[in-house]
């Protein structure tokens, strides 16, 4: 089991199961609004259920995959061995089997395999982000003790009878605080090589490097993780409504970073410029609910889950996952097509409540347009990750030139 | 033109860099905020609450009625202080004895209070036009002065006697050399100015004048109004931040543009 290519690399088996497990929950969700059938019984109710899952199921399994792939590579330490990866891939899996059956067997398992896979991740990651003796990687250390935090509050707040949701919103502000500090570090590279590909034109006066400025991602993760403690504390504050507004300009502000001319047309590039613009569009609509605007607060959470997060792990295993298996950039249309059908889910889900549309018929629209983006992910990124490298490399380093 | 045109061209981007201003913006009302809700509106209004105020305030035309008649005097306080700061400045500057003579003379002036040279006004102009005007030239005037003579006094003697040794034409030696030096002296003076004045012509006119933002601020204090008061306040410092980041910063980077190109 242990030499099969999947097991190559930490993020093959991560991305593997983070895409089926979004998959396979969101179908059941979409067949639940649907009517189509009831859905397993949990401790918790059907839409702590939904949020859990995505969150803690589909989009945690995207980051330790991505995580204990790159970190080895950030830190200049050893890649991470096959049987820790296979373990943690368990303890997840576990994770996902008895929070499935929590109505049955009750929430204890699914706390002690959840909490402790996350946990788990931040720990066994802990020396290799703090080897560094600048603690250049300490927003990631931070960033997956925080998940960890909010995973054993989650578990606490359903043992002692109290409705958990504060606890996935924490969730979602920090996995997008993640994003943001993920991304710029993505981006100084596929930016760069999108402005390098081009040929420079006799008049044009864009910049001829792009360079990501850390006080405006600073100000950012500061901004996202103060309006997501303010409305952890006092979820009804007016103050986060001003907060949540500090939040999109302050990714409003990173996005000065990214206007380097005709390179931001292309796909990586504009694939997180989008992922920010809907991160930003979903701390507004937050913001402007709060201060009284008649908004529905999950428009704006689902614009950061599906805009900001879904969006950034798509990228991601695109990126990633194909860089680090030894192959080259996907330069097919499906890419394109995926990222389009993400953003047509964020923005018809978002829209859901607002304008003169059966509620029903978005809900549906928005989880087709999912499910089919990830369906076709699945399609053509499982492949890569349960083949042999083609260039022969036995790890998880970049393509190997022969 | 080419300067008109480069400022058009760099506007979208510029406008799109005020993000990070906002994003500090916001973050001050979600303090306001949090304040207000301790302390209670009677203290410090809610923001929105100030917006409503400030909006109801603006339907009326009251609003920017106030502002038409403290903008005109403001600026006409500080376009003589602009004028003749920046002349006796300037000439100040040429000579040495006229510098030496002219520093005690500043120095007193911007020692002296503006609340001082209020109190004055009020018994030379009563509550007439002049006393806001006559205050914000006064308390402003030095600081142009001392821009202008600095600006004056410090063209760097080695670009002199290199334009010296190069013959350039007059025309060249003045816009190339004594402008751009002394204009970098020169804006942050008239800026620091500008800023002044606003807060000069508010305090002359909450004590001496009938009409105005200040007289309007007075109003609404003795109202105990403090939306009202918070309105008027955000309408002073919004004209301030739109003249400033919108008008003048832009200018600046412009003409200052050799500095970042040096750097």
């Amino acid at each position: 089991m242990l030499n099969h290519p999947v097991c190559l690399c930490a993020f093959r088996p991560f991305f593997l199961l983070s895409l089926a497990s979004g998959l396979i929950s969101l179908f059941l969700w979409l067949g639940f609004l649907q009517g189509w059938w009831v859905m397993p019984a949990s401790t918790s109710g059907i839409i702590v259920w939904h949020a859990h899952e995505l969150l803690f199921g589909f989009i945690m399994a995207a980051l330790a995959g991505f995580i204990l792939t790159a970190m080895p590579e950030f830190t200049r330490t050893p890649d991470v061995g096959r049987q820790i990866f296979i373990g943690l891939g368990l303890l997840w899996l576990l994770g996902r089997i008895t929070f499935w059956l929590s109505g049955w067997i009750g929430i204890l398992p699914a706390a002690i395999t959840n909490i402790g896979f996350s946990f788990s991740l931040w720990l066994f990651l802990q020396p290799r982000l703090l080897i560094d003796p600048l603690r250049r990687q300490w927003l990631f250390s931070m960033g997956l003790a925080g998940m960890a935090g909010i995973s054993l509050g989650f578990y606490t707040d359903i043992l002692r009878d109290i409705y958990p949701m504060r606890w996935i919103h924490a969730g979602i502000g920090m996995m997008v605080a993640l994003i943001v500090i993920t991304a710029s570090k993505i981006a100084m590279r596929i930016v760069n090589e999108a402005i390098d590909a081009l040929p420079k034109l006799a008049n044009e006066d864009a910049p001829d490097e792009y360079r990501s400025t850390p006080p405006r991602r600073n100000l950012a993760v500061f901004c996202i993780l103060l309006f997501t403690f303010t409305h952890f504390i006092w979820p009804e504050a007016r103050v986060n409504g001003w907060l949540a507004l500090a939040a999109a300009a302050s990714v409003f502000n990173i996005l000065n970073d990214w206007h380097v001319g005709r390179a931001l047309l292309s796909r990586w590039p504009l694939q997180f410029y989008a992922t920010y613009w809907l991160i930003a569009l979903g701390y507004l609509v937050l913001g402007l609910g709060y201060l009284g605007l008649v908004v529905p607060a999950s428009s704006g959470w689902h614009l950061l889950a599906i805009g900001g997060m879904s969006l950034s792990v798509f990228s991601v295993i695109c990126i990633s996952g194909r860089t680090h298996s030894g192959h080259e950039l996907d330069a097919r249309s499906w890419v394109n097509l995926v990222a389009l059908l993400i953003v047509f889910s964020a923005i018809s889900r978002a829209l859901a409540g607002w304008i003169n549309l059966s509620i029903n018929t978005l809900y549906f629209l928005s989880a087709s347009a999912w499910l089919l983006g990830f369906l076709i992910t699945l399609y053509y990124m499982a492949p890569v990750f349960i083949k042999q490298r083609p260039d022969g490399g036995k790890g998880c380093e970049e393509p190997i030139d022969l | 033109m080419p300067l008109i045109r480069s400022t058009f061209r760099e506007l979208p981007s510029y406008l799109w860099s005020g993000w990070g201003a906002i994003c500090s913006l916001l973050l001050l009302m979600a303090a306001w905020q949090l304040v207000s809700e301790h302390y209670g509106s009677l203290v410090l209004a809610q923001p929105l609450e100030t917006f409503a105020s400030f909006k109801q305030l603006w339907n009326d035309q009251t609003l920017p009625e106030a502002l038409i008649i403290t903008g005109r005097r403001a600026l006409s306080g500080l376009f003589l202080a602009l004028a003749l700061g920046t002349g006796l400045g300037l000439l100040a500057g040429v000579s040495l004895t006229a510098s030496m003579m002219s520093r005690p003379l500043v120095t007193v002036l911007l020692g002296m209070p503006p609340i001082a040279w209020l109190v004055l006004a009020m018994l030379w102009f009563g509550a007439s036009d002049g006393t806001p005007i006559f205050t914000v030239f006064v308390a402003t005037f030095p600081m142009v002065f001392i821009g202008a003579l600095q600006g004056a006094r410090t063209v760097d003697n080695q670009l002199y006697e290199m334009v010296q040794a190069l013959h350039l034409p007059k025309r060249m030696i003045l816009t190339e050399l004594y402008l751009p030096h002394v204009f970098s002296y020169l804006f942050p003076a008239w800026v620091a100015a500008l800023g002044m004045s606003w807060k000069i012509v508010v305090m002359a006119e909450l004590l001496a004048n009938q009409d105005g933002v200040g007289a309007s601020l007075a109003v609404a204090r003795s109202h105990l109004d403090s939306a009202a008061s918070m309105a008027w306040i955000c309408a002073i410092v919004l004209l301030l931040l739109g003249i400033e980041y919108l008008f003048l910063e832009p200018i600046k980077r412009q003409v200052e543009r050799w500095r970042v190109t040096e750097a």
